[in-house]
């Protein structure tokens, strides 16, 4: 088949031609020039004068054409985009049912390996690969909102070349000439500068550009990355090895100012890791966590609030220079007698280190200390002391060789090409994505630099900041359109193969290297292929390459590529006495991190991930100044509590004070954000915002931190000063009510408690009282979870209890008639219909516990069920459209564990103590309540209960009354005020999932536990009636556990959600709902809610000074 | 033009009746053309109905500016959001539908328990309430979503055999007001009919004649017609009467029936019906007053008239302040945390000023009415109304924003109008008072026939109402 019809190709660069007939555009030097490139060997015939039969197929074709050659090239014009159904049906597809492909997703060179559904052709939903040991099937929040930038309408549409739209043609034609050049000297002054890579193929192609151009240099460069960690390794093995940590072996873990469960390699699988050895179980039929006992103990010391320090069982906030210390003094403590002097430590944190040492010595080789990636390299290399002395190596911490090739101070790399660049000794300079223009420190002044080069070339998805310095741009492929490999956290490698052909022609990394290596003919495909091919020859050896290929391809991951385990030696501390003895600098210290959800800017111009309200902030749209309550309060700073003024109010517009933030002799203006918990004296501000060259989404959102940022001091600076301006800004922040109020929606105890509770709680309901909510009098504590879908006195009640759960749960005792008396009010239990009771019954459950407030489920539900993006302004206006929301809560001592009610001004008091304040979270999704107080009232029925317990709802039938939500009292109904969904972007259609209706203006919308999933799986199991095993209730075919998965809990790293049929004995929801410590939220108001929370369980060490 | 009596009778003294309904010397002939003057264009238009005849029809305007924008984009242009996903048009709706009610409370309940006084007020009482309903009605209409599928809410046979949810108290709300707009406009056309044939046969002018004509449906006054009449209007007021309770009523489920801290509570019936009355009788000393006084009615409208108004308003201010009061006692009482820290919320949290407002303006103010000296005094009586419209429009406002602060402490938010939600309030405020302008110069405000009832039988009236005498 002939190439694809590619209109760029024939465009003039200059834009816009006439044309005036079919003539005359047939005999232009476009036309000619097209049909040579279209047909390369029919092109002869073409120019011949037109006999019939070519006119006959000419008129066709340029009719169609007529448009194209006068678009602007950077549209794909609308004749190249007809839909033309297919002739022949390819074997695999069916029209609607969806297709999913292995494929692999790298972010800072580290690769998690993903399914992507693709429905026609068209790429849906990334979901996780079970199959991939980096991702467990979990996924982070920007793996999902990675689709969305391939239908993003701002995307680099086409090479540009000085600012005006080129060709590849034209590209390689330039980059020929360039490499004549080049070839003459050996590459002198050819540097390619590309982020962290370990796609073995690329590292191969990079490696024979070294050979052709020897001369030529390789630079990496990550905006945040993890020198420190790879320079501390350095210091404490000279070899190249990197550590795998396995929480699923340790008892203790210490976060060293590590956010491990959410940023960094590996982070989905450590996190799910973790999670596991903290779901509490006590029932007997569990099938996973751990008993009380058994349960880790996590500890975190850190400066800003991070979803490990949320989730853990003792949490210290400190500056960043103060951890260091830290380590030191836990080093000194553990017996490492050698080790670097430390510097002055607050009290709390020298009380903290005997009990924490002892702790962690008495785990026996299953504790172990994680440090941050941005912690400097000694302390690094000193963790791995305090790891090999608490005997963790091979244990909880094995070292594998290095996944990344040449691993080094990437910083210093940068810094030298920089030099180089001034210089001008850089001949020729290829970026190969990244926007380093913007992301580089600012005293580098990328920016300026690269101009002085003579060749630059960039690669790049977005005509960014970088793009527009650089002489040639080369439109970059997504992920999902390109070749391509990489390796995940432990080194397994797996393949990215695309899942459509690239929309507006993009080219990957490998190809811009294959014209470099002249090899411009050999595809990506190929190159990739060709690499796998050296590893199969030399590896794998037997049977045939193309099925062990296909076998590869389609499990997404290449088994036994794994990193060869290293063994690490012995940690040497040569490098202690280079390492001074610390103190606190002077003013505040500024700690630079990437943004939660727009990474280090190259998701800015992402809508989904921009209105994704980042963890613990709850902000979207916008970046702050965070700093904790105290230093808020500080002579120097003095700004105040958020102001939630008119609209939105405390559900969306903040009003908060812009400060100018002083760093040396740079200043950036910006607002400040309050955040309990956060550390004294510092202030941590998100990178990726401010970006000047973006697309709509992103324009104009939030200030450049960056631009105070400098080589010498990049993750954190101190002697830096705030000065309140007068200004005020406005920040949307979707949850500023941070108190319980003495409700307790989150609801939380200790393996103390449980193990109290433990002997008496099948007989005695309120064992467990730390599930049950603090204000419902005593007569109904512990009766309300009775009457919960799924609980053991309703499933037997129902009759649905099987013989051996009445075995493990058999009421002895308190059985009171009268305790019944709140069941007997239920409309549905033995009404008209009681086989509703017995049938299907979808229910979630949640635990707490394992919840690190990540939003990645967030991420997923909005991909999935095609929630739109409002804006900033709607935000504010309190009408932000998630269907799920990650609530959380900051406790303070006086407030109980959120049992006690506080005031605002005590509380805010309260909050200056950082150490002392906790944080939960709770994801928060419709509740599917079986007596829905939503359905009552809508006058037209459009929201109406399923058969099988869902609380559907029908748009098509909703007039917009808004009733449903005021009488829902978890306010999880979102209401299309205005027409949200983009009806008119052309590549934004694409994107929507067409098993989910784009909802209208006027139309309310929530959760429906992705009812298009449960529905697509009752059609499967009644199209494969003969062969599945029939339900004993009605003879249907059977829905395994598992088979149907929503998108939240498919995405949720640590397995805190799980949905399930309750009335199924061997779901793991069931299982999870006999918990005793399974709740309802806001059960009083007998909603029955068939979504449940189990209340967390943490495991205080009793000797710690604080139980913070 | 036959102004019998130049000064009021406040001031000489001089009574038709010896109820003191009527003022000055009257007869049947004077009474007819003392309304129907106004009508027929015998009496100069006075300068003052220019001026609110104006500004209605520029508030119709913006109102048609305000709806015009709303339907173009929908109901984002107002404040609403989550979680109070109702606002302006809500409250709205309930303070008209409130003001509604004193229209069909004074011609059917006042007429049942023969209370004479009425006469003078029930004719723009009625046009009031049936205005109020029209105002009010168009709320729940606008602020639907989708306002294009209203119909949905209607039981209609349909292809798909879908009916409205009958357990929604807004499907009942669609009942309660429909019925009560239609009865009230029956109600009303047929007390005008005899007044529409006197006016036809007072008329000069060809095109009135034609006109009231039309309108007077052929009314001939033979004792057929009036004895039909007579029997059509008093089984109107027995329909009428249950319906003032039940509108406001079932008006009051869309709170009670929701499970919103403070919405959920059984005082909200008799407490909205109380609270719609006080309104309804203080919009009705706000029409009277002007009236009285541009048109020259003051020997209809009489001070008497204004007062009874008053002490009605006084009555159910007190019955609105215990329902004030009922509501803490029981969220206190109910030792529910969550029912008492909305209290709380409500009386000192970010609405605080709206609570007490609506405490200054619905019990404070209103005490004044136990003195007599206010009761009579009609710029007091003026302003008192003033801080009853305000305290009533403050407490749906107060129950509206109660939505703010509920249950989940994690979605508590704040709301506020924007310009179009003050627009379009303003609005209906300037269609009211434009539909009431041309109420009052073209239809006769006080009804013709039974003023001329009301005189004593030796003027030549029946000195009550034919309708009550007649069906004893």
């Amino acid at each position: 088949m002939a190439r694809k019809l590619d209109p760029t190709d024939l465009a003039p660069a200059s834009g816009e031609v006439q044309v005036r007939g079919l003539d005359e555009l047939m005999d232009s030097a476009d036309f000619r020039e097209m049909m040579k490139n279209e047909f390369p060997e029919d092109a002869a015939e073409w120019l011949d004068p037109v006999t019939r039969r070519q006119f006959v197929t000419l008129m066709g074709a340029s009719l169609a054409l007529a448009g194209v050659v006068g678009c602007n090239p950077s549209f794909r014009p609308a004749p190249a985009r007809k839909v033309v159904p297919y002739v022949t049906k390819p074997d695999a597809i069916t029209p609607g049912v969806p297709l999913f492909f292995a494929t692999t997703w790298t972010l800072n060179g580290y690769s998690s390996g993903v399914l992507v559904k693709s429905l026609e052709g068209r790429p849906l939903k990334v979901e996780g690969n079970p199959s991939h040991p980096g991702s467990l099937g979990g996924t982070d929040l920007y793996t999902q909102g990675s689709i969305l930038n391939l239908y993003d309408p701002d995307r680099s549409k086409t090479v540009m070349h000085d600012g005006t739209p080129s060709t590849w043609d034209a590209f390689k034609a330039g980059l020929f000439k360039l490499m004549s050049k080049l070839k003459d000297t050996g590459g002198t002054g050819l540097r390619i500068l590309s982020e962290t890579v370990t796609s073995p193929t690329l590292v191969g192609l990079l490696d024979e550009v070294k050979k052709i151009y020897p001369k030529a240099n390789w630079v990496q460069y990550d905006p945040v990355g993890r020198d420190g960690a790879r320079v501390g390794v350095k210091l404490a093995f000279n070899k190249p090895i990197q550590p795998v940590y396995k929480f699923d072996e340790a008892k203790r873990v210490l976060a060293l100012d590590s956010d491990f469960v959410t940023s960094g390699p590996g982070a989905v699988r450590y996190a799910r890791d973790l999670a596991s050895k903290r779901k509490v179980r006590v029932y007997e039929g569990a099938v996973d966590g751990v008993g009380p006992k058994e349960m880790s103990r996590l500890y975190s010391v850190e400066s800003m609030v991070t979803g490990t320090g949320a989730m853990a069982d003792h949490r210290l906030p400190l500056k960043p220079s103060e951890i260091e210390s830290f380590a030191r003094k836990l080093a000194a403590e553990l017996g490492i007698g050698n080790g670097p002097k430390p510097g002055p430590l607050p009290k709390l944190a020298e009380d903290w280190v005997g009990p924490l040492a002892k702790d962690l010595k008495d785990a026996g080789g299953a504790a172990v200390v994680v440090p941050g990636d941005h912690l400097s390299a000694s302390v690094h290399a000193l963790c791995h002391a305090i790891n090999e002395k608490l005997g963790a190596f091979g244990k909880t911490v094995t070292f594998v060789e290095s996944i990344e090739v040449n691993p080094g101070d990437r910083q210093a790399d940068l810094k030298a090409l920089v030099g180089e660049m001034k210089a001008g000794k850089v001949e020729a300079l290829i970026v190969l994505g990244g926007n380093p223009a913007y992301t580089a420190p600012a005293d580098l002044a990328f920016g300026d630099e690269l101009k002085k080069v003579k060749a630059t070339i960039h690669l790049g998805a977005q005509y960014d900041e970088t793009a527009i310095l650089c002489q040639w741009h080369v439109n970059e492929a997504h992920y999902l359109e390109a070749w391509g490999d990489g390796r995940a956290f432990d080194g397994t490698a797996s393949l990215q193969q695309p899942l459509i052909a690239p929309v507006d022609d993009g080219k990957c990394a490998l190809e811009v290297l294959a014209v470099l290596l002249e090899k411009a003919l050999i595809g990506p495909l190929e190159l990739v292929k060709a690499n796998w091919k050296k590893h199969f020859d030399t590896v794998v050896k037997k049977g045939s390459f193309d099925l062990w290929w296909d076998a590869c391809l389609e499990k997404g991951v290449v088994d036994g590529t794994a990193a060869k385990p290293a063994t690490p030696g012995t940690v040497s501390l040569d490098w202690v006495k280079d390492a001074p003895v610390l103190s606190a600098g002077k003013g505040l210290e500024v700690v630079f991190r990437l943004d939660p959800t727009v990474h280090d800017g190259r998701f800015a111009n992402n809508g989904w991930l921009q209105e994704l309200p980042k963890p613990l902030t709850a902000l979207t749209w916008d970046n702050a100044v965070i700093l904790s309550p105290k230093t808020a309060a500080s002579d120097g700073v003095k700004v105040g509590w958020p102001d939630f003024k008119w609209t939105g109010g405390e559900h969306g517009r903040a009003e908060v004070d812009v400060v100018e933030l002083i760093l040396g002799d740079r200043k950036v203006l910006a607002p400040v954000w309050i955040l309990p918990g956060h550390a004294d004296d510092v202030i941590t501000v998100h990178l990726g915002f401010g970006r000047e060259k973006i697309g709509q989404v992103g324009a104009g959102v939030g200030f450049n931190a960056g631009a105070i940022r400098t080589s010498d001091a990049p993750f954190v600076a101190t002697g830096a000063t705030v000065k309140k301006t007068r200004d005020k800004h406005f920040l949307a922040c979707v949850q500023g009510q941070y108190a319980m109020e003495g409700r307790r929606p989150s609801r939380h105890g200790t393996v103390e408690d449980v193990e109290k509770g433990l002997p008496a709680y099948k007989e005695d309901w309120k064992a467990f009282d730390f599930a049950d909510d603090p204000i419902v009098s005593m007569a109904e504590k512990g009766l309300l979870r009775r009457l919960l879908p799924g609980s053991p006195q309703e499933l037997n009640r129902l009759g649905l209890m099987t013989p051996e759960e009445s075995e493990l749960r058999h009421e002895k005792h308190g059985e009171h008639k009268h305790d019944d008396r709140l069941i007997e009010l239920t409309l549905l239990s033995d009404g008209p219909h009681p086989q509703f009771k017995t049938y299907r019954r979808w229910g979630m459950a949640i635990d707490l516990g394992a919840c690190i407030g990540c939003t990645a489920c967030v991420a997923a539900c909005v991909a999935e069920n095609n929630i739109p993006v409002v804006g900033k302004y709607e935000v504010t206006r309190g009408r932000a459209m998630h269907w799920i929301r990650v609530d959380r809560y900051f406790v303070m001592p006086a407030e109980d564990g959120g049992t006690k009610k506080i005031d605002r001004s005590p509380r805010q008091k309260a909050a200056l103590d950082s150490a002392s304040v906790t944080t939960f979270f709770q994801p928060l999704p419709c509740q599917q309540c079986e007596k829905a107080p939503c359905e009552i009232v809508c006058p037209v029925g459009a929201t109406v209960h399923s058969t099988d317990g869902l609380n559907d709802m029908v748009y098509n039938r909703c007039v917009g009354t808004r009733y449903c939500s005021n009488n829902c009292p978890y306010k999880v109904r979102r209401f299309n005020f205005l027409q949200y969904a983009d009806y008119a972007t052309e590549s934004m259609k694409l994107v929507n999932n067409p098993e989910v209706t784009v909802r209208t203006r006027g139309v309310m919308e929530k959760c429906t536990y992705c009812v298009q999933r449960i529905r697509s799986a009752e059609v499967e199991a009644e199209r494969e009636f003969d062969i599945r095993e029939k339900d004993a209730r009605d003879g249907r075919p059977r829905i395994k556990d598992g088979e149907v998965i929503t998108a939240c809990q498919a995405a949720c790293p640590t397995g805190a959600i799980v949905f399930g049929d309750i009335n199924d004995p061997a779901s793991v929801v069931r299982k999870w709902k006999l918990e005793p410590t399974n709740y309802g939220l806001l059960a009083e108001l007998n909603t029955m809610p068939r979504t449940t929370y189990l209340a967390a369980v943490k495991n205080p060490n009793p000797a710690m000074p604080k139980g913070a | 033009m036959a102004m019998l009596v130049e000064d009021p009778p406040e001031k000489t003294g001089i009574y038709t009746d010896a109820e003191k309904n009527i003022g000055g010397r009257h007869d049947l002939v004077s009474i007819g053309e003392k309304i129907g003057h106004i009508c027929l264009g015998v009496n100069p238009t006075p300068k003052a109905w220019y001026f609110w005849a104006m500004l209605g029809f520029t508030g119709t305007a913006g109102l048609g500016i305000a709806v015009g924008y709303l339907f173009y984009l929908g109901v984002g242009i107002w404040g609403i959001n989550q979680p109070v996903a109702w606002g302006f048009a809500i409250v709205n709706f309930v303070w008209w539908i409130g003001i509604g009610h004193a229209g069909t409370l004074i011609s059917a309940i006042l007429l049942l328990v023969h209370q004479k006084w009425r006469t003078s007020l029930n004719r723009f009482a009625e046009a009031m309430t049936i205005f109020a309903v029209m105002c009010a009605g168009l709320f729940p209409l606008i602020h639907m979503g989708r306002v294009w599928l209203f119909y949905w809410l209607f039981p209609f046979p349909n292809n798909m055999g879908v009916w409205p949810q009958f357990r929604s108290p807004l499907a009942w709300d669609v009942f309660a007001v429909s019925t009560y707009f239609t009865v009230s406009l029956v109600f009303w056309y047929l007390g005008l009919v005899p007044d529409f044939a006197a006016l036809r046969d007072m008329a000069k002018s060809r095109v009135q004649q034609w006109v009231y004509g039309f309108f007077a449906l052929g009314w001939r006054g033979s004792a057929i017609h009036w004895r039909r009449y007579e029997k059509l209007y008093l089984l109107l007021a027995g329909l009428g009467t249950p319906l003032v309770f039940s509108v406001h009523t079932i008006v009051s489920f869309d709170f009670a029936v929701a499970i919103v801290p403070l919405w959920h509570a059984t005082i909200f019936p008799p407490f909205f019906v109380a609270g719609a009355v006080f309104a309804g009788f203080a919009m009705v000393i706000w029409l009277a007053i002007p009236l009285r006084i541009s048109f020259g009615l003051k020997d209809l409208i009489t001070i008497k008239h204004l007062e009874n108004c008053a002490k009605v308003m006084l009555g159910t201010g007190l019955l609105v302040s215990f329902g004030y009061f009922l509501e803490v006692w029981m969220a206190w009482y109910g030792r529910s945390e969550i029912e008492w820290g909305t209290t709380l919320q409500r009386m000192f949290g970010p609405y605080a000023w709206t609570y007490w407002t609506l405490i200054l303006t619905n019990t404070i103010i209103p005490q004044l009415l136990w003195f007599k000296y206010f009761r009579t005094n009609v710029t007091w009586l003026f302003l008192i109304s003033l801080s009853v419209h305000i305290g009533m429009w403050f407490e749906r406002y107060v129950i509206i924003v109660t939505l703010s602060r509920d249950q989940n402490p994690s979605s508590w938010g704040r709301y506020t109008p924007t310009f179009w939600d003050l627009l379009t309030f303003a609005g209906t405020l300037g269609f009211f008072t434009f539909l009431f302008a041309l109420f009052a110069r073209f239809i006769p405000v006080i009804s013709i026939t039974e003023m001329r009832e009301l005189l004593p039988v030796s003027a030549g009236g029946r000195d009550g109402h034919s309708v009550m005498e007649n069906a004893k």
